[in-house]
């Protein structure tokens, strides 16, 4: 298990990254496929590939196109945004156990719309710049954490830190909502982290930012490879590090943010998808962040599916799969023999 | 160590049981000889104030406890109705509603704290308490799995010592190879409980609606739901607990250093280790099966006690009084702050312990004890 990195690497390495990507892209479409096929409730496979081949089924029909559908296009959408985060974050903090949801910027973003909603807002729209705002201050938390009396040279105490932190912020949320009844209602079911049931405006709404967090990961590219060297080696290069951190950071809040405020907080995605990219992409922050484009909704897709199966015709918090698939990569990093400082 | 002439202990009356046997008590001790037998025990001039001072800053806390609630009480009401006088409707209220919930306050907080300071002293770390390396949560989803009754019916506490064992053995055994110190051993743990806790997410997901928001409270620690039993069997574990503990208290004192260290001193490292983590892994799930993972307290008991003890002995009897009281009052707030609203303990100890630990992590390293 300590060489779990290495095997994968290795196999991985059978082939060329270009080759890799094409099969992985045709997966997530077999994916997608599946997710469309497969439900909690009545509407099964056949029924759906019926509706496919032109059959008049208005249950399904409203099962697939209004229910599905837009849940997978969420769950795509999540899992980018949360792989591509979780990169970023592991790139700028040169620490393979950075993940958002394990520092403390899900909790973050979940505590400001806890603490939004609280204090008088309901509109749905309002959610997503106060999530992002969330994100933003618990982002900026970790980090100043981290670069606090040297907690930050040390990659599992930082995640330590964000334990404690999103534990604090956690259990202030919940006692938010103890106190104010009508916010519980309003959150109760978001605040688990899920992808059921939520309408695909909440994804219209994110998306210019997700757009805005894009073009800056685009042109931010070459300045966080050449960061991979070192600061000196990235001054030298022509690159300012500290106006690239600060760049990444507001790119990962702009992007967590998202993603929780459509789905809620859904920890360990940006740990295990970042750990597979790697192991595809070899040590190149540019070409990770490409291969984190499909393995993203991959895990994402494929984790969303299993929920929906496993406890039918009830379902299944998102988040309780990826801890259960991401707590063992946590486990398997740590237990590496020398922690890859990235 | 204790007999650091630059204490400026030259010139200490010498205690008259001493005197006979014409060997001084090292400053800072008392001497308390036992007339038959001829037995012996030294007790440290500081820990006896300092546990005296605790003891009764819980007395004053206990009778807080139970004269603060919905109704108040007057203290000299409370400790009529505590010794069965007063008028009836007093009397229920202290005996059967507020002492029973203040016993399991007491139990379960100093069971807490003494598992905290044994698996502080086992790692050399003062971030590893039971909550934070998973066993918590690992009691917690066996012992949620009795309670909302997966077609096991086998009692809250037995089902929390099975699942605080798997995930004791999880943490550790999936930490072997980079030894039960620093961070690493931690952050195993951390994978492990998160694990544990996707599976209670899971249990609670499975059951119908009602009987998950009666699990609820429990799950984030709480002295609400009490199962019946669980808290007879903490005390008789707390109990044969601290008896243990303070058998091992020699062995605790060495262990803090290093293994060579240690055994060259005289203790079976090994089989002590093993005695020490049972300890704390069988008292924190009985204090699981009473009140949920309110697992805080593990840490902040034993973190006052050490502030308040000197560093020469594992302070096991401070950290339980101060778990005890850290525990008391920290539900007493959850009881009466937000009054209609009873906020669980669980989520009190959690706003206090973590910008503690917070705290803890940013301070520059003294030492690891």
């Amino acid at each position: 298990m300590t060489s779990l990195a290495n095997v994968v690497g290795s196999a991985t390495r059978r082939y060329p990254p270009r080759i890799w990507m094409l099969i992985l892209l045709t997966a997530l479409v077999a994916v997608s496929v599946v997710s469309l096929l497969i439900g909690a409730g009545e509407v099964g496979p056949q029924r759906v590939l019926g509706l496919l081949q032109g059959s008049q089924d208005s249950d399904a029909h409203f099962v697939v196109w209004e229910l599905r559908a837009p849940r997978t296009l969420i769950g795509i959408v999540v899992g980018i945004a949360l792989g591509v985060a979780g990169a970023l974050l592991q790139a700028v903090s040169r620490n393979p156990l950075a993940e958002p949801g394990l520092l403390g910027v899900s909790a973050g973003a979940a505590f400001a719309v806890a603490l939004a909603l609280v204090l008088g807002a309901s509109a749905a729209t309002l959610r997503i710049s106060v999530a992002q705002l969330g994100a933003l201050m618990g982002c900026v938390c970790v980090l100043s954490v981290a670069r606090f009396r040297g907690v930050g040279n040390d990659p599992v105490r930082l995640v330590l830190a964000g334990a404690a932190f999103s534990g604090l912020l956690g259990s202030l949320s919940s006692l938010i909502l103890l106190y104010d009844q009508r916010a519980a209602d309003e959150i109760r079911f978001w605040v688990i982290g899920s992808l059921a049931g939520r309408r695909l405006d909440d994804l219209l709404a994110v998306l210019p930012s997700l757009l805005v967090a894009g073009i800056v990961i685009v042109v931010m590219a070459r300045p966080l490879a050449a960061l991979a060297l070192g600061e000196r080696a990235a001054s030298g290069l022509g690159h300012r590090p500290g106006l690239i951190r600060w760049m990444a950071v507001g790119c990962v809040a702009l992007l967590v943010g998202a993603a929780t405020a459509i789905a809620g907080p859904i920890a360990f995605v940006g740990l295990v998808v970042p750990f597979v990219a790697r192991a595809f992409a070899g040590p190149d922050i540019r070409r990770t962040l490409w291969f984190c484009l499909p393995i993203g909704p991959l895990i994402v897709l494929t984790a969303d599916i299993i929920s929906r199966v496993v406890v039918a015709p009830s379902e299944l918090p998102l988040g309780v799969l990826t801890a259960l698939c991401g707590a063992p990569v946590l486990i398997a990093v740590v237990r590496a023999k020398r922690l890859p400082m990235l | 160590m204790a007999n650091n002439p630059s204490l400026g202990g030259v010139a200490t009356p010498l205690n008259e049981a001493a005197q006979e046997d014409g060997v001084p008590p090292p400053n800072g001790y008392w001497l308390v000889a036992w007339p038959l037998g001829g037995y012996s025990v030294l007790l440290e001039k500081r820990a006896v104030v300092v546990n005296a001072g605790l003891l009764i800053a819980l007395l004053v806390a206990c009778l807080l406890y139970l004269s603060l609630g919905s109704v108040p009480l007057a203290p000299s009401a409370v400790i009529a109705a505590v010794i069965g006088k007063g008028d009836m409707m007093t009397a229920f209220m202290v005996q059967e509603l507020r002492l029973p919930r203040l016993v399991a306050a007491c139990f379960t907080g100093a069971a807490f704290a003494l598992a905290g300071v044994l698996m502080q002293t086992l790692a050399r770390n003062r971030l590893a308490t039971p909550g934070i390396i998973g066993i918590d949560n690992g009691a917690t989803a066996f012992a949620v799995a009795s309670i909302v009754g997966m077609g096991v019916s086998i009692a809250p506490p037995a089902m929390a010592l099975a699942g605080a064992t798997t995930a004791a053995v999880l943490t550790f055994g999936l930490a072997a190879g980079s030894g039960t110190q620093g961070y690493r051993f931690i952050v195993a743990g951390i994978g492990v409980g998160a694990v544990f806790g996707a599976i209670t997410q899971l249990l609670l997901a499975r059951v119908a609606i009602d009987t998950a928001n009666a699990a609820y409270p429990w799950t984030v620690g709480s002295l609400n739901a009490r199962p019946g039993g669980a808290v007879q069997l903490l005390g008789i574990g707390l109990a044969l607990g601290l008896i243990a503990a303070l058998a091992l208290a020699r062995s605790l004192t060495l262990l803090r250093f290093k293994d060579a260290t240690a055994s060259g001193l005289g203790v079976s490292v090994k089989a002590r280790r093993l005695q020490v983590l049972m300890l704390s892994v069988i008292l924190t799930a009985f204090a699981v099966a009473v009140a949920g993972p309110v697992g805080m307290v593990a840490l902040i008991g034993p973190e006052i006690a050490r502030s308040l003890s000197s560093a020469r002995h594992v302070p096991i009897v401070a950290s339980l009084l101060s778990g005890a009281l850290v525990m008391l009052l920290a539900d007493l707030a959850g009881r009466t702050l937000f009054a209609p609203i009873e906020i669980p303990v669980g989520i009190v100890t959690a706003v206090v312990g973590g910008p503690w630990l917070l705290w803890i992590l940013m301070r520059p390293q003294r030492s690891h004890s």
